[in-house]
């Protein structure tokens, strides 16, 4: 390599990557440091304690509500979103006119672009609001009895549910409808001609043909649902009725900057990672697609 | 002119499909409608009975209280100012790295985008405890800079360009070598206009990511005054716990410029969406 090339390289790539160690890699190799230490930003000491941490999780209520928690929103959320956007995706790809489907498209796509702290606000107070709010505004036309959305333990989960696959799932209608798009046009002819109906031709074509788009989106939803804090933190009021709404992010949050048992929660964050680290893995194996078109 | 029955029953079925997806539309767009709705109504119709879809009274109390009795234009210009200064950084060196570890070799290069790689699997949750050590530690605690100065790299976006920089054709950057032009020229000459497509993509994830971002300004800001929009508008609501038309104007007030940016733009969106996989 010569000197030129040598110093651009240089250059650029110093800097760089003394920002990627500094604010990328320190902090993992940080945080699994802190996790075996009673770290707290108060102390002018924080203890060596080695599984201390690890030890104190296993006995922890609060930490096995909120994993608890988080699995349940995680699995059922995804579950529906991906459900929901592959047949959205499906129906909006039937339709004759192209203004049409990217109308469509752009619609379900609203709610993505607004932060979701937003949105939660606004479902907090005038969707979900006992009185007055608009689901029970509609549910009392049917005779049904104001609900307190989220205020009662019972419902709060349900609530954060329907919220986050109403914030979230225009990204994977929008991914289906691409892989959808990508599907050759003979594939669905030469089904047709084979008189093939609407059905037939999504399960025996459409489907099939989505494994690659599916082990993508499925993977890339539930990485970001483990994740989800926003929405936690203002529908679940200081965590919901009977900690309903606990999750473990809000968890970490919480211990490490109200509480400020930084090392504690450093120890809860490394089990969310293993958790992420574990998911990916099940599904890379699970979700191998060994074809091409 | 005869129509067959296959043809009838195919136009019934997409009919059919129509009105699912309207009906759906519609219960995406409803909130939005209902947010509005309360923006303008009155805070004594609020109080006593706010389940109509239209305002009783029209007002624009609501709105006048968010921007006079709230910083409202500093938050603005704070989220801006974030939003805009990291949106430029990572487009820079996102395509300058890119373009890096598509057109050279050198020894540890596979190591280091390997790296970038893994960083990119690691939740923000445990990487944002050492990070606020850190950050605190160089005096950054409620200031914007603690949201802009570790956002300069994004693995993410370097992958990007540099899968765009591979499709460059060779030729096109060895005849500009030939005729003399430098690394740095080679970039801005021919990288940059070739690799488009992905800067604008990666120029709506990196606006959406750090406009929308509510994570890290709820652990870095403690002032009123420092806040940027997502964050503010949660402080708001639970200062206006009983004024239900200011927050949902506040509300609207984020929302609706990005709305509207988005609908202009909606094509170049949802490309890049399609074309990145990428939230």
């Amino acid at each position: 390599m010569n000197k030129g090339n040598r110093k651009f390289l240089l250059i650029v790539l110093v800097p760089v990557f003394a920002q990627v160690f500094v604010f990328m890699l320190l902090p993992i190799l940080g945080t699994g440091a802190i996790s075996f230490m009673e770290y707290n930003p108060l102390q002018t000491v924080n203890r060596f304690v080695a599984l201390e941490n690890y030890r104190a999780l296993l006995h922890d209520d609060m930490f096995f509500t909120a994993l608890k928690n988080t699995l349940v929103f995680t699995l059922i959320t995804v579950f529906f979103n991906i459900i929901i956007a592959l047949s959205t995706a499906t129906l909006i790809s039937q339709l004759k006119s192209n203004k049409t489907r990217s109308f469509f498209r752009m619609i379900v796509f609203l709610p993505c672009m607004a932060p979701i702290v937003a949105s939660s606000v606004v479902w907090a107070r005038s969707i979900y609001q006992t009185k007055g709010g608009l689901l029970n505004a509609i549910l009392a036309q049917f005779g049904v009895d104001a609900i307190s959305w989220i205020g009662d333990a019972r419902y709060l989960m349900l609530s954060v549910i329907i919220f986050t696959i109403w914030a979230d799932i225009g990204y994977n209608i929008i991914l289906f409808s691409a892989g959808i798009d990508g599907i050759p046009q003979d594939l669905f002819q030469a089904a047709e001609l084979d008189g093939a109906g609407r059905w037939r031709m999504f399960r025996l074509v459409t489907l099939p043909l989505l494994g690659r788009t599916m082990t993508f989106v499925s993977l890339m939803t539930l990485i970001s649902h483990f994740q989800m804090f926003a929405q936690f933190n203002v529908l679940a009021l200081k965590d919901g009725p009977q900690s309903s709404g606990l999750v473990l992010t809000s968890l970490i949050y919480k211990t490490a900057f109200v509480y400020k048992e930084m090392g504690y929660a450093a120890a809860i964050s490394m089990v969310l990672f293993l958790i992420i680290l574990l998911v990916t893995i099940v599904q890379q194996r699970l979700g191998k697609v060994d074809w091409e078109y | 002119m005869k129509i067959s029955v296959s043809n009838r029953r195919d136009f019934r079925a997409r009919a059919f499909i129509f009105v699912i997806l309207a009906v759906m539309a519609a219960c995406i767009v409803l909130p939005y409608l209902w947010m509005l709705s309360n923006s303008f109504k009155t805070t004594k119709e609020t109080l006593i009975d706010p389940s109509h879809l239209l305002p009783k009274e029209f007002t624009l109390e609501g709105y006048r209280k968010v921007l006079t009795e709230s910083p409202f234009f500093r938050w603005l210009g704070n989220s801006l100012f974030v939003t805009g200064t990291n949106t430029v950084i990572v487009l820079f060196t996102s395509s300058l790295v890119g373009y890096i570890f598509s057109r050279f070799k050198f020894r540890g290069m596979h190591f280091l985008f390997l790296l970038l790689l893994f960083t990119m699997m690691v939740p923000a949750q445990v990487t944002m405890i050492t990070t606020f050590i850190l950050v605190d530690g160089i005096g950054l605690y409620d200031s914007v800079f603690a949201l802009i100065i570790p956002a300069f790299v994004n693995a993410f976006g370097i992958y990007l360009c540099k899968q765009f920089c591979d499709e460059i054709p060779r030729e096109l950057m060895e005849s500009a070598k030939i005729d003399g032009a430098g690394n740095f020229t080679i970039y801005r000459k021919i990288v940059l206009p070739q690799i488009r497509p992905a800067l604008g993509a990666l120029a709506i994830f990196t606006f959406l990511e750090y406009w929308n971002d509510y994570l890290n300004p709820l652990i870095y800001l403690s002032s009123t005054k420092n806040m940027t929009l997502p964050l503010a508008l949660s402080y708001f609501s639970t200062q206006h716990a009983t004024n239900l038309s200011a927050t949902m104007a506040a509300a609207a007030l984020i929302m609706v410029p990005t709305a509207i940016v988005f609908i202009l733009f909606q094509k170049q969106f949802i490309k890049g969406i399609s074309m990145t996989g990428m939230k």
